[in-house]
């Protein structure tokens, strides 16, 4: 079962390496041995990590890294553009591309990486050092077998597919995230379109808040209609793609507008438009490979926006206070409150239903919160993969955090543990339920 | 023999029982101006077509330009007509509803990418730099033929094949179009090779052979 969930990770390694196997056709042997040390180095450092880290941190370094990546890519396309407005070329930088040792640093750099993201998924995995030991000679195994089938498979590829250096970057990119995106802790896209929603929260509340609306004279109320389209979950997801794909589409560009070689000293008219179209020819298959990228972008964003983890979301249990106005729920019954699982309850007071779980944290202690959150639409929680998730903003809260107040957290619930079970005052519940569902209402359901 | 752009020994093509060409053994040096004569059915169509790579051999060889066109496969065959030959048809087949000059980068097009200022160029060396904007409609046979023969050369081929070229040409066009190639061909050193009825266009050539029911029967040089 861990096997077939490694595939995509494995798969996007391979695609990896074919890309910088064919940015750098004349540095084969390097590139393919420093792809497999580097994925085994991945793989090691990673276990390391978890080991001496146990908890949400290794995940947090490896999405920094893949993020850092990313932030990478958008300098290299800025520049892309810019040398190719103003007609440019880096002699240094070609210099540069063409040794043996850059190549072997991007493959690497790059396996490294890849390494580290595919063996977060089997972060669970607790063995003594020699099974630790067995498990990264296996990886160094599987991973010589599969760079050397990328090689074969590399050569098997039209020698017209050229690939360009930012081209190479954006695919190498784009692979590394189409296989954080299989594990949602490893995921950046949700995240990121939850920021941009903030963002754009954030920048319109101050906005308006400076102009002291809503209580301005010129903004009508059919107004506020549009302004609430800037607070919907769209926003934050059509503007996570624009950041998303936008290097890519620049990238894309810079090769689609480069300079054609001069041919201005060719006398014969023939030979100088054979010329022209052999370059227009290698330049528009030169697009191939940044219309991968754009695939795996593309991939990774579905992969986020419709992950394939199956979400533990109970349906919540109906409660009741007693006569004194407390809620008791015993740890053991039919559900048992400390199996490390979410349990969902409903209360009804006075018209007013409030939705609340129950939950052992990572500490070992057991922790009451609302099932919605003071930022988003009251849509609830889900747990997976060490996480809560919430089901409005797709945020993941690690289990650590969970019992904490503040942003996207669930809001805790005061409560007692006594005897046997847990107390919650039925009236308090109503109330903060009340109150934070007022605050988040003005969400409106469209923008879900 | 490496002065040779044309060599074929034993050609023989035949559509089902029919022979059109017989066993044909044939050299034509580079840069020369070969004439095919012969009656309607003697196989001097035939003979152009699978010399300019519209046809294939039944039997023998036939290397043009260094490359053995039995050998050769379909996108061979078209490479080496777009890049090898230039070809002048009795009949014109211009697009009737392209300007002259764009019947001319149609060609380019084909070739690599068009280049307007080039054609123009082409279409001005023919005598037609007047009408470029013209369809093949509003002009004359021979100012068609014209676009024909700018058409065939803008890709600087090496061997330029006729079939009949001035065969609905008056005497003065026909003239014209038969000065045109002399001076085209002392410029871009072409191989001509051109099939005619007429003795007298015929004569334009260094040399000339005859042929009848496939066989070449004769062969003349001119001026000897």
């Amino acid at each position: 079962m861990v096997a077939m969930k490694l595939i995509p990770h494995l798969l996007s390694w391979v695609a990896m390496v074919l890309v910088v196997l064919r940015g750098f056709p004349e540095r084969r042997f390097i590139v393919t041995n420093a792809s497999i040390a580097g994925f085994t180095a991945g793989v090691a450092g990673s276990f390391i990590l978890f080991r001496l880290y146990p908890g949400d941190l290794p995940f947090g370094i490896v999405r920094g890294v893949v993020g850092c990546v990313f932030l990478l890519l958008w300098g290299i396309a800025v520049a892309a553009v810019y040398l190719n407005l103003r007609e440019l070329q880096l002699f240094q930088g070609k210099k540069l591309v063409n040794t043996a040792s850059y190549s072997g640093f991007v493959a690497f750099l790059a396996s490294v990486i890849a390494g580290t993201v595919a063996a977060c998924r089997l972060s669970g995995i607790n063995g003594n050092a020699l099974e630790f030991v067995l498990l990264v000679l296996a990886s160094c195994a599987l991973a010589y077998a599969l760079a050397y089938g990328a090689m074969f498979a590399e050569k098997m590829l039209p020698a017209s597919v050229t690939v360009s250096q930012p081209a190479l970057i954006a695919t190498v990119v784009a692979l590394l995230f189409f296989s954080s995106s299989h594990l949602i802790r490893l995921d950046l896209f949700s995240p990121l379109s939850m920021k941009v929603m903030k963002f754009a929260h954030d920048f319109v509340h101050q906005f308006f808040e400076s102009m002291l609306i809503p209580d301005h004279l010129f903004i009508r109320s059919y107004l506020w209609g549009y302004i609430g389209l800037l607070f919907g979950k769209e926003i934050g997801f059509w503007g996570g793609l624009i950041i998303w794909f936008t290097p890519v589409i620049l990238i894309f560009l810079s090769i689609r507008f480069e300079l054609l070689p001069s041919v201005a000293h060719i006398r014969q008219g023939a030979q100088r438009r054979k010329l022209l179209a052999a370059a227009i020819k290698e330049r528009q298959f030169r697009l191939v490979i940044p219309l991968l990228a754009l695939l795996f972008f593309a991939a990774a964003a579905y992969r986020s926006s419709f992950p394939s983890v199956e979400y533990w979301d109970p349906k919540p249990v109906p409660v009741s206070a007693n006569p004194a106005g407390e809620i008791f729920i015993p740890k053991k019954g039919e559900i048992d409150l400390e199996d490390g699982k979410l349990h969902k309850y409903l209360f009804k007071q006075g018209g007013t239903e409030a939705r609340f779980f129950v939950l052992l944290n990572s500490a070992g202690q057991l922790t009451v919160d609302l099932d919605a959150c003071a930022i988003c639409k009251p849509d609830g929680y889900g747990q997976a993969e060490g996480t809560v998730i919430c089901y409005y903003c797709k945020t993941l809260i690690p289990l650590e955090t969970v019992g904490k107040p503040g942003g996207c957290n669930p809001v805790p619930i005061p409560f007692t543990v006594k005897g046997d079970g847990v107390h919650i005052d039925g009236m308090t519940m109503i109330k903060i339920w009340s109150a934070t569902v007022q605050a988040t209402s003005r969400i409106k359901e469209g923008g879900k | 023999m490496a002065d040779n752009i044309i060599e074929m020994s034993g050609l023989t093509r035949s559509y089902g029982d029919i022979c059109a060409l017989k066993p044909l053994d044939l050299q034509v040096p580079g840069g020369e101006w070969l004439s095919v004569m012969g009656h309607s059915g003697s196989g001097k169509s035939t003979l152009l077509n699978l010399m300019g790579g519209l046809d294939r051999p039944s039997a023998g060889s036939l290397h043009v330009g260094g490359e053995n066109l039995s050998t050769l496969t379909e996108d061979g065959l078209a490479r080496f007509r777009r890049d090898f030959v230039g070809i002048i048809f009795q009949q014109h087949h211009l697009v009737p509803y392209l300007t002259a000059v764009e019947n001319v980068m149609l060609a380019q097009y084909f070739h690599s990418v068009p280049d307007e200022a080039e054609a123009r160029s082409a279409l001005d060396r023919v005598g037609l730099g007047h009408r470029l904007s013209n369809r093949p409609g509003e002009l004359s046979g021979g100012e068609q033929q014209r676009v024909c023969i700018a058409r065939a050369i803008i890709n600087s081929p090496k061997l330029l094949l006729g079939d009949e070229p001035t065969g609905n040409l008056d005497h003065k066009s026909t003239v014209m179009v038969m000065d045109l190639l002399r001076e085209l061909r002392a410029e871009d050193k072409f191989t001509i090779v051109m099939v005619t009825h007429n003795q007298e266009v015929a004569a334009w050539g260094d040399r000339t052979i005859y042929l009848d029911d496939g066989i070449l029967v004769r062969e003349e040089r001119m001026g000897s």
